[in-house]
């Protein structure tokens, strides 16, 4: 590793090859107050984690922002969440009774709980937790997983296009996004919302059905997806107050799970119904989880960090189009390359008559609607 | 006293407008401008190429529009047609023999716009014809399609109708009529959505204490 890092790491003793006493004390066995009695790593982290959402009530939307109670109780409870769940890396670490496996998983924990953001890292440090979050994966599951980082394409802007005349309302955008991001399977929290609107009403969101179940195309009306819209001036990246969330050169807006801390401003920011926060642990099957994932798409998220649509960055990144393009069997959905002239993205937007949602705001999201 | 009065009142509204007027290197007015400003072809390092190996393609050009196209005559099961259809349609017509495509019905256009010879050619079974009786190759049956679906074909062209057959990079691959819609009944039809949407379970409030 670089010899610049932009944090302090501990040095747990992994890499010395064995030293005689395993704790500062002095004594190999229980006696200097150091050794507890343990509680299993996951376990610990749940708890840790939950200490530091606390107990408030699942909601979805723009509820969960506009009703949020922060005590001075609460507010300590969350900032010693995080010491614990340093300190426990340490403890582990520290122990004689624990075996190689253990101290190493205690050594990834401590190294990832006070890594830098991903943000400010170069391509080495990218590296570095890319690989330790496979090792973890490994040494948690005994499977294995590929994770990648690949970092922003030159000379490309990704946009994309929805045609409203298109659309059907078949769902298997949803079904193909969720599958490819490992999104949590009980608490739908979906990137991807189509609203069924009646015909000549117009764009009126607050009259859509978004819970539709009934054959679709339903007479008489049309179908409008709506997801992260990657906007150019992103209102959320704004206001997140730890930067774990920014615009990439290639224009995809990311969020650094490990960076964030669940505050949900970037969710009250966003004008556009884009964010879905982690309210519980999220569950994905083993043998449903998708193993080719990057650093800053579909990785195993935690409860209480934000997430959204990444147009697929593990896809798009190597010159992939993002799973709901694949699966739309209408195509209705067109993604590309905004700067380069042969692209059809770019013949899209000159030859149709295109708009934005909400453009006098200023963000630029880099998602337009279409008409044939 | 005047004068310097006015000049003063000139530098301090020329100062204004100069600056006010400044933008950095590399900032633009709006995202069109800025997409206008820096566009380039694009020549990097992601390809299309290695997604779309294995699969037969060709390259046509319509237009302003070169791109490539699923080969389609050796996705059809029984080519060559000539193999069964080795005579003229009107000598292989006899009462007491099993009917080939006798699954196929026509659910395209009413009987006065189309019928099966709208497309295919009864003499020479191996290619498509189009209404004024010219050859087409099964491979490029949008041909026919273009006909009457002006609209769409332009659209198609230009990217805007259609899928592609992988990634977003060069070279452009796109998927053609006949491999979204059956040109024999083309429509798409009104069925179940795959999944619910959004919140359709009532989030569990009762465990969280409150
Ligand atoms: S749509 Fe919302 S979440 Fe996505 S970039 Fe724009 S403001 Fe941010
Ligand atoms: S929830 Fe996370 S990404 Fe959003 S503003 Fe808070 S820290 Fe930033």
């Amino acid at each position: 590793m670089s010899e610049k890092k932009k944090w302090y790491s501990l040095d747990l003793g992994l890499n010395r090859k064995k030293s005689d006493t395993a704790c500062g004390c002095g004594k190999t066995e229980g006696g200097c107050g150091s050794h507890k009695p343990e509680m299993t790593d996951d376990a610990f982290l749940e708890a840790a984690v939950n200490a530091s959402i606390g107990e408030e009530v699942r909601k979805d939307g723009f509820e969960q922002v506009f009703d949020v109670k922060m005590d001075r109780r609460s507010a300590f409870k969350k900032l010693t969440a995080s010491l614990l769940i340093g300190a426990g890396a340490v403890s582990t670490s520290c122990s004689v009774i624990s075996g190689d496996d253990t101290k190493e998983k205690a050594q990834i924990d401590w190294e990832e709980q006070f890594k830098g953001n991903y943000k400010l890292m170069n391509d080495e440090e990218k590296k570095a937790t890319v690989d330790r979050l496979m090792r973890s994966y490994e040494l948690r599951t005994g499977k294995n997983i590929s994770m990648t980082h690949e970092n922003a394409e030159e000379d490309v802007l990704f946009g994309y296009a929805f045609n409203i005349s298109k659309c059907q309302g078949y769902m298997d955008c949803v079904n193909a996004c969720i599958e490819e991001n490992n999104q949590d399977r009980n608490s739908q929290m979906q990137y991807i919302r189509i609203h069924e609107m009646k015909d000549g009403k117009g764009f009126n969101f607050n009259e859509a059905d978004d819970n539709y179940y009934h054959e679709v195309p339903a007479e008489g009306h049309f179908y409008m997806g709506t997801q992260c819209f990657h906007c150019d001036n992103p209102p959320c990246v704004e206001v997140c107050p730890v930067q774990a969330t920014w615009r990439e050169d290639d224009g995809l807006v990311v969020i650094d799970y490990d960076w964030c801390v669940g505050c949900r401003y970037c969710m009250a920011a966003c004008p556009y119904d884009g964010r879905r926060f982690n309210w519980s642990k999220p569950e994905v099957p083993e043998n449903e989880i998708n193993k080719n994932q990057h650093y800053l798409g579909n990785r195993m998220r935690k409860k209480g960090v934000m997430e959204k649509c990444t147009f697929c960055v593990q896809r798009s990144r190597k010159g992939q189009n993002p799973a709901c393009v694949e699966a739309c069997p209408t195509g209705a959905r067109i993604f590309g390359n905004l700067l380069d002239p042969n692209s059809t993205i770019r013949w899209v937007l000159e030859n149709k008559k295109v708009f934005r949602l909400k453009e006098d705001l200023g963000t630029e999201p880099k998602f337009w609607y279409f008409m044939d | 006293m005047n004068r310097k009065y006015y000049i003063y009142i000139f530098t301090c509204t020329f100062l204004v407008v100069f600056f006010s007027c400044k933008h950095n290197e590399g900032e633009y007015h709006n995202l069109n401008d800025k997409i206008k400003a820096v566009s380039k072809t694009y020549h990097g390092t992601l390809s299309s190429e290695v997604l779309i190996d294995g699969i037969k393609t060709l390259e046509i050009t319509e237009g302003e529009h070169t791109f490539l196209i699923p080969e389609r005559k050796s996705q059809i099961k029984s080519f060559a047609c000539i193999e069964c259809h080795n005579v003229g349609l009107d000598k292989l017509q006899s009462k007491d023999i099993k009917k080939a495509h006798w699954e196929i019905t026509l659910a395209h256009a009413d009987e006065n716009t189309m019928n099966c010879a709208t497309c295919h050619n009864g003499a020479d079974m191996n290619s498509l014809n189009t209404l004024t009786g010219s050859k087409v190759d099964f491979n490029k049956s949008y041909k026919l399609c273009s006909q009457c679906h002006s609209s769409q074909f332009e659209d198609w062209k230009g990217g805007a109708h259609g899928k592609k057959v992988a990634g977003w990079a060069p070279p452009r691959a796109s998927y053609t009529c006949v491999n979204c819609h059956n040109p024999h009944d083309p429509s798409f039809k009104s069925r179940w959505p795959s999944r619910y949407n959004t919140e359709q379970v009532e989030a569990p409030q009762a465990e969280s204490g409150h």
